[in-house]
């Protein structure tokens, strides 16, 4: 033990650091106590409403067929969309250099963690039927955009947890180097476990770093296939105002913006609530509110370059669509949106004397109240919108049950990241302690995140899951040469006989029939023919063949072709009066040869695309799960041979 | 009423006798799918399940175990009958026990400028490259091999991505709590060729696939139509009827310059409309004034 404390001694510089971190372990104070009693309150209401629904349909939640989607759907996409924001300062900020991000990454991966789990929960009152999601896995479609959302956002929790995780084990060791005994023995226990085996040697720590490193590239393509399948679940159905091409994108600079803006507001928070002020500064709440308000132009423009090329062509749905946000039924919404959520978060940053903390603070707020705004409209208005007859239905109207959820999801993030961060530290120990105060200073101006060369797997695995959207066009025409008709009304006194014939040749079959009256034949008459079927009648269903004028010897013939093979009956009738009874022939006709117009279609065009695409996506998620699991096992192996023969680790370097 | 019937072939394929059996191909890849990646462990195991193969048993389940080469069902709907009475539309949520919100078969209905009034009978276009099913994440939708689109109400999630995809509005969901199924006139056997309403899945016009082969009761809409407006027909046959009259198909949809719904959307649907308005031309002539 002692020998520990000596080489930790030596590499804390700061112990403050420690002591910041574990502010939040010791007795918790009352007004914890009672935000946390608060927020437990609403989350446990929102279960109740929940409850409330799945008992009673989702109908009580203001459910409709003409919003069939609605605040759910959209609640999955902001929430799982803020998570983003952890991946953003963690990961690109990290790959990017930019060292001034070490007091935020704990918090921004916590909050990317636990958004991410609380988004993915409001599945479960969107669906239906959430008893039987299993189903999902049992008998699942694979060319379903809903079956990659779960696969995309399965695999991005599980890289998300490991990311959270790596940096834990070097800060463990630490804390439990150094203040064992303020620890606790839960978070003893669960700190032996996670360090286990680290003793902070060059190589342990040069694995960590890499492995680190790794997982941050892994993390950004993936959080961009999330968002953009979550986008596809929407684009790729035929619907105006969500079969966007731009949706993809547009989603994913959302999930950044939005997520940006939520990163700050729990910096804010924990800085406030635990006084972290000597190491979140001004100088962080600046550039994350630069980095969000460039998104928040990105995210402008984009909105521009969504709606434009609708409005313009003028097509009925996507006008619709457009002129509803503009001056129709969402505009309140929209504008709002637009002017909270884009342009005064823009003014707050720009504007020197609202660049403050309390300035970026608001404008955080809004970005992220009005992101979630900007969700509900897209979801709703479109799930309105029934194409055929072009118009509105009822849009969405929010219920107590859905408002209560939805508000409970949001004490959920809150309450969580308050208890996450009174388990493992908020500060990201080491990291902080290894950089020297001097860097803050000289990588100042560094803030501007930079895309690097994983951002071109993300539009590999982009542009193959487009390919999804095969568009065939098929016609296959079948006609037959029309029959010349002539009509003849023929009055006579005694009834005519008409006696018929069937012949098979081949395919084709020759009815005839011949007219005669009192053995005369009767020339210049309509014939009309039938075949006798089964179907839709178990009895004798006739199924007009056509009409012939019989000839100067009283004989009418026509060919067909017949459908099915088999025995029926043909028919041939003659009306000798225009309002009498008709007189009627019949002969047996077995038909062996039979040629049906019906043919299965050609594939249509890309009609394979999806299955290879799944293919390939399958087996990119088989990589990227497998390079995150080989992180776990690198790091886990360079520990091991220290653990070896002691729980704790007693060796120095 | 152009703009309703959006852009089809209409000079080429008024009959369009085309079928693609991409929903029998879902099922083939996705097992294909999962060997090629050298899973077939968990497609065993699946499989072993009986979960994999629901569909094909769902296929075998359908109308009386006659093959996909006997009979392709589709409908024809002859808008020269249609006066818009909705007979069709309450027979249907009668037999179905629907609520009055939740119409599997509706009746559009509009005016042309001299004010004069239109209709348009659209339930369940039965697409043979549905969107609907495509999208389904848990294989819920499916189509037989005689060409019918179904719902397993037993297998939905109620994910309602059927309803985003479906571009003829035909899906309904069952929001509420209690499902009307003690309505009906006649049990539900509760299978997928007639669903009792389950809440929190979904529902269309399953083409009182029930009833197939239409040999002696045809679709409720079909038989409540005092026009004959509503016809229920099989492509391999080539017959339809309407309940009053019988008509070869494929002449009848050429005579009438039939044409398909929404075509230019690839759905490739399997409800021909015969466009017009009362007019006395061709077609049957019963109940038309
Ligand atoms: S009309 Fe709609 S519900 Fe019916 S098969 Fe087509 S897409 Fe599916
Ligand atoms: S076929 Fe049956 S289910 Fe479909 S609209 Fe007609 S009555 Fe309703």
């Amino acid at each position: 033990m002692s020998s520990v404390l000596e080489s930790t001694t030596v590499r804390n510089e700061h112990p403050d650091v420690i002591e910041a971190a574990m502010r939040p372990f010791g007795k918790p104070s009352r007004k914890f106590l009672i935000a946390a009693l608060f927020l437990a309150i609403v989350v446990a209401a929102g279960l109740g409403a929940w409850i409330y629904q799945l008992r009673m349909g989702m109908g009580v939640a203001g459910y409709t067929d003409s919003s069939f989607w609605a605040i759910y759907i959209a609640d999955v996409v902001a929430i799982i969309g803020v998570s983003y924001g952890g991946a953003v300062v963690s990961a690109i900020l990290l790959l990017a250099g930019a060292s001034w991000r070490a007091p935020l990454v704990r918090l921004a991966e916590g909050t990317a963690l636990v958004t991410v789990l609380v988004g993915a929960a409001f599945i479960f009152p969107h669906l239906g039927r959430p008893d039987r999601l299993v189903g999902m896995v049992i008998h699942a479609n694979v060319a379903s955009p809903v079956f990659w959302d779960m696969i995309a956002i399965t695999t991005y929790t599980f890289a998300t947890f490991v990311f959270f995780l790596l940096p834990l084990i070097p800060d463990t060791a630490t804390l439990l180097a150094s203040n064992p005994d303020e620890l606790g023995r839960g978070r003893r226990a669960l700190y032996r476990f996670i360090s286990r085996g680290w003793v902070g040697s060059e190589r342990q720590r040069h694995v960590l770093h890499s492995a680190t490193i790794v997982v941050a590239i892994v993390i950004i393509p993936l959080a961009v296939s999330v968002h953009s399948v979550l986008a596809w679940a929407f684009a790729l159905v035929s619907r105006p105002g969500w079969h966007e091409s731009i949706w993809a994108p547009y989603f994913v600079i959302a999930a950044l913006y939005s997520g940006v803006a939520l990163v700050i507001l729990v910096a804010a928070g924990f800085r406030r609530g635990y006084h972290l002020e000597a190491f979140i500064t001004k100088k962080h709440f600046v550039r994350l509110g630069y980095i969000m308000v460039a998104l928040g132009a990105l995210y402008f423009y984009l909105t521009f370059a969504d709606l434009l090329p609708s409005a313009y062509v003028g097509e009925i749905g996507p006008t619709e669509i457009v002129y509803g946000m503009l001056l129709g039924s969402v505009a309140g919404w929209f504008w709002l949106f637009l002017v909270a959520g884009t342009i005064l978060p823009l003014v707050l940053v720009a504007l020197p004397w609202t660049r403050n903390i309390g300035g970026i603070v608001i404008a955080s707020i809004l970005v992220v109240i009005a992101m979630w705004i900007k969700r509900v409209i897209m979801v709703i208005e479109t799930s309105g919108y029934d194409r055929l007859t072009n118009s509105f239905g009822e849009l969405f109207r929010f219920t107590w049950v859905s408002i209560t959820m939805t508000v409970a999801g949001a004490a959920a993030i809150t309450l969580l990241l308050m208890l996450l961060f009174r388990v493992v530290p908020m500060l990201s120990i080491v990291e902080m302690q290894e950089l020297s105060p001097g860097a803050d200073a000289s990588d100042e101006g560094s803030a501007s995140p930079t895309k690097s060369s994983h951002g071109r797997a993300a539009g590999v695995v982009g542009a193959v899951i487009l390919l999804m959207v095969g568009i065939g066009a098929v016609g296959v025409t079948n006609a037959q040469p029309a029959r010349a008709e002539s009509l003849a009304a023929v009055a006579t006194e005694t009834l005519p006989v008409v006696t018929v014939t069937a012949v098979e040749a081949g395919p084709e079959n020759t009815v005839t029939a011949t007219v005669t009256l009192n053995g005369q034949p009767v020339p210049g008459v309509q014939v009309n023919f039938y075949e006798s079927t089964t179907m839709f009648a178990p009895g004798d269903n006739q199924v007009p063949l056509g009409a012939m004028s019989t000839n100067e010897t009283g004989m009418a013939s026509i060919k067909f072709v017949a459908a099915v093979t088999g025995p029926r009956t043909i028919t041939a009738t003659y009306f000798p009066t225009v309002l009498g009874d008709p007189v009627v022939g019949t002969a047996n006709l077995d038909v062996t040869e039979a040629v049906s117009l019906y043919a299965p279609t050609p594939p249509r065009l890309l009609a394979t695309a999806g299955q290879t695409l799944a293919l390939i996506l399958f087996g990119v998620v088989i990589i990227v799960f497998a390079i995150l699991i080989a992180q776990v096992v690198r790091v886990r192996r360079v520990c091991r041979p220290v653990a070896k023969g002691s729980g704790e680790p007693v060796h120095g370097n | 009423m152009t703009s309703l019937f959006g852009i089809g072939k209409r000079q080429d394929a008024p009959v369009d006798f085309v079928l693609d059996p991409a929903a029998e191909e879902l099922d083939q890849s996705r097992r294909n799918l999962l060997r090629g990646l050298g899973l077939a462990g968990i497609a065993t195991a699946a499989g072993a399940l009986g979960l994999v193969a629901y569909r094909d048993e769902a296929q075998a389940a359908t109308a009386d175990g006659t093959s996909g080469q006997e009979h392709q069902w589709c409908r024809v709907v002859d808008l020269r009958a249609c006066k818009g009475e909705r007979k069709c539309v309450a027979a249907c949520q009668t037999r179905h026990g629907l609520p009055p919100e939740q119409t599997w078969m509706r009746t559009l209905s509009w005016h042309d400028d001299a004010g004069k009034e239109f209709f348009m009978p659209v339930m369940c276009q039965m697409c043979q490259d549905p969107p609907c099913l495509k999208v389904c994440p848990v294989s819920a939708t499916i189509k037989t091999e005689q060409g019918v689109i179904l719902v397993d109400q037993d297998q939905c999630i109620g994910s309602r991505a059927c309803m985003a995809a479906c571009p003829y509005e035909a899906r309904y969901f069952n929001w509420n709590a209690p499902a009307p199924t003690n309505k009906m006139p006649e049990q539900s056997p509760n299978t997928s060729e007639f669903p009792s309403n389950q809440i929190g899945t979904v529902g269309k016009c399953v083409l009182c696939a029930d009833r197939i082969p239409y040999s002696s009761d045809l679709p409720a809409c079909v038989e409540a139509c005092p026009r004959g407006a509503h016809f229920i027909g099989d492509l391999v046959t080539d017959v339809a009827v309407n309940g009053q009259s019988t008509v070869k198909l494929s002449t009848f949809l050429r005579e009438g310059n039939a044409v398909r719904f929404k075509e230019e959307l690839g759905t490739n649907p399997r409800c021909y409309y015969i466009p017009g308005n009362g007019q006395p031309v061709g077609g049957p002539l019963e109940g038309v004034r």
